[in-house]
């Protein structure tokens, strides 16, 4: 069974100027483990797709119809309560730029610390404290008792994606969106981060929505990947068989 | 203790004097500058039946014939052990005259600003969670009218309506003759210049306090904060006012001054005897000795709240106290 199947779905932005679709018609099926790539330019639509799956967009949003399925249990009319649950078990996100995601003024042992009281509210502070160093770890940070004691403004920005990436894993979601978790750094770091992904799934078993407009992190983690275009789902496929239609649509751009 | 430690009190401590020293003497010039005989203050209406040698032995026994600097140094000569001189008004010790008064603006400003300082954390934070809803937009009108009428005005209008037409609560003094000791009768002098105070500040800062925290949850922590599972009511009260807290206490440490001196002026209209009376007597009858005393008192809190509050910044703030470290060369390898 999906994990998580999304069916029509299509979100509108109400301002004073007027109407803006942003999804359209959208409908894409995600299976359990697997990875699929979003892929898209900027402002296509993709933020607003994982967004609106989680009910984070601003009140000037609405959903106009389409349903959000997880496991084959219907969760598009849930309240806000019960989408509460939902964001610190089953699902997670990773965010573009981990240095803005901190909480500044809080030790990211601190924030990693939340995550893990929030879903596992009967540990004691010592366990807490455990846990905490463990999923520093799983994410792949060194010496995670001093880096716990650090503030984000300490942190590089391989490290501090880490902690979110921790801070993701504390809710041991089945799904994990990742929405341009590489974009705001540097190559080397971001190859090593899309290979935690893997490592990741492999281990927790987790299906993973990658965010990205990067073809090249798409080619290299996803299983599937999904074409996006203002705002609607052009394509969706194997990831051998997208490469080779954006390579022909490049080739006749630059042919032109 | 460490080195670092004692060479930053020390700083602390020199800046401070310093700061109160140049106080004093701006004070002690402007109010020699102004016009107005000080040996009114003194003898009162007799001055002008005094004949000029009269006039002159009693400038010679206050100390007033010298110039300005010499008037100065034995001031501050005197001040140093702790002698600040007589009321010309009042005819007693400085310290005794002001010691009779500063309690009842303690109590005054005391409790206005501990009641702005809660409330308008708990109004900021109110406005933030309904913001533009009907609530939020309403208390903002309110408060933005209520800010901008000046507190003699709303004294004098609570007095005609709260004492004058209804009769309720009484309009001025801070107790009422005979009943000084009783507590019940001093908070009921305390009801109105208390609440005009209130209304006058409590505005301005709730208004600061709703826009951080709107600035704030438009920020991207937010949203990891809320995927950890949190309701937006939570991330507002543990995250969002947790980031506010360190200039929302810096800001309230600059202005507990502005609140007393807020004080003062409502003071003077409820009759109400505190510093702020006696402050506007002493200017008014060029009360030197006096006016010195309580401008260097004033001065002194708010030189000390405002180092107050860049501690409380260089505290809370863990950016700021990595930045102060940094200043005094005390990095370590980050």
């Amino acid at each position: 069974m999906d994990v998580l199947r999304v069916e029509n779905l299509s979100v509108s932005f109400y301002r004073p100027e007027g109407e803006i679709e942003a999804v359209k018609n959208v409908s894409f099926s995600l299976g359990e483990g697997e990875i699929l790539a979003i892929m898209g330019e900027s402002g296509c639509g993709k933020s607003v797709l994982c967004k609106s799956i989680l009910k984070l967009l601003p009140d000037i949003a609405k959903r106009k119809a389409g349903g959000i399925f997880i496991r084959g249990e219907e969760i598009t009319d849930y309240s806000e309560k019960q989408m509460q649950k939902l964001r610190g078990s089953f699902f997670s996100m990773v965010f573009q730029n981990p240095m803005t995601a901190l909480h500044p003024c809080l030790s990211v042992g601190a924030q990693i610390g939340e995550a893990v009281r929030l879903r596992q509210p009967h540990l004691t502070p010592g366990e807490r404290k455990r846990r905490v160093e463990e999923l520093m770890e799983l994410a792949g940070l060194e010496h995670p008792g001093a880096c716990a004691r650090q503030y984000p403004f300490q942190l590089s920005g391989g490290m501090a994606q880490r902690c979110v990436i921790a801070i993701a894993l504390a809710a041991e979601p089945a799904v994990l969106f990742a929405d341009e978790a590489t974009t705001a750094l540097d190559v080397t770091v971001q190859s090593q981060i899309l290979e935690l992904f893997l490592k990741l799934r492999k281990k927790t078993g987790m299906s993973i929505v990658l965010v990205t407009h990067n073809p090249g992190v798409a080619a290299r983690a996803a299983d599937r990947a999904a074409l996006m275009k203002e705002g609607e789902l052009t394509r969706i496929g194997d990831v051998e068989e997208i490469f080779e239609e954006i390579k022909h649509h490049q080739n006749f751009i630059s042919c032109g | 203790m460490k080195k670092s430690n004692i060479i930053r009190i020390l700083y602390h401590a020199g800046s401070f004097l310093l700061s109160v020293f140049a106080l004093s003497v701006l004070v002690f010039t402007i109010s020699r500058l102004a016009p107005r005989d000080p040996l009114y203050a003194y003898y009162g209406e007799r001055v002008e039946k005094m004949s000029v040698e009269e006039q002159e032995q009693a400038r010679e026994r206050l100390g007033l014939n010298a110039s300005v600097p010499v008037q100065y140094m034995r001031w501050l000569a005197c001040a140093l052990h702790g002698d600040f001189g007589i009321s010309y008004q009042y005819k007693t010790d400085v310290k005794e005259v002001l010691a009779a008064r500063v309690g009842n603006t303690l109590l005054l400003g005391g409790m206005s600003f501990a009641l702005i300082f809660v409330l308008a954390l708990w109004l900021g934070l109110f406005c933030a969670w309904r913001e533009e809803r009907l609530t939020d937009r309403l208390i903002c009108r309110i408060g933005t009218v209520t800010s901008c009428i000046p507190e003699f005005w709303l004294s004098l209008l609570f007095i005609l309506l709260f004492a004058v037409w209804l009769g309720w609560l009484p309009g001025s003094g801070a107790y009422s003759v005979g009943k000084e000791g009783s507590a019940a009768d001093r908070a009921v002098h305390l009801i109105l210049p208390l609440t005009v105070v209130v209304l006058g500040h409590l505005w301005y800062y709730a208004f600061q306090v709703r826009n951080r925290l709107l600035e704030e949850v438009r920020a991207d922590y937010v949203l990891l904060a809320r995927m950890k599972g949190l309701s937006g009511k939570q991330v507002l009260r543990r995250h969002c006012l947790r980031s506010t807290m360190p200039s929302y206490l810096s800001m309230m440490a600059v202005a507990f001054p502005h609140i007393l001196g807020g004080t003062y002026v409502v003071e003077l209209v409820f009759s109400y005897p505190g510093i702020g009376t006696l402050a506007y007597e002493s200017a008014r009858y060029k009360d030197y000795n006096l006016l010195m005393v309580i401008s260097l008192l004033t001065g002194i809190t708010v030189i000390f709240c405002n180092m107050l509050a860049q501690g409380i910044n260089e505290r809370l703030d863990p950016r700021m106290r990595a930045q102060s470290k940094v200043g005094r060369g005390e990095a370590g390898g980050v």
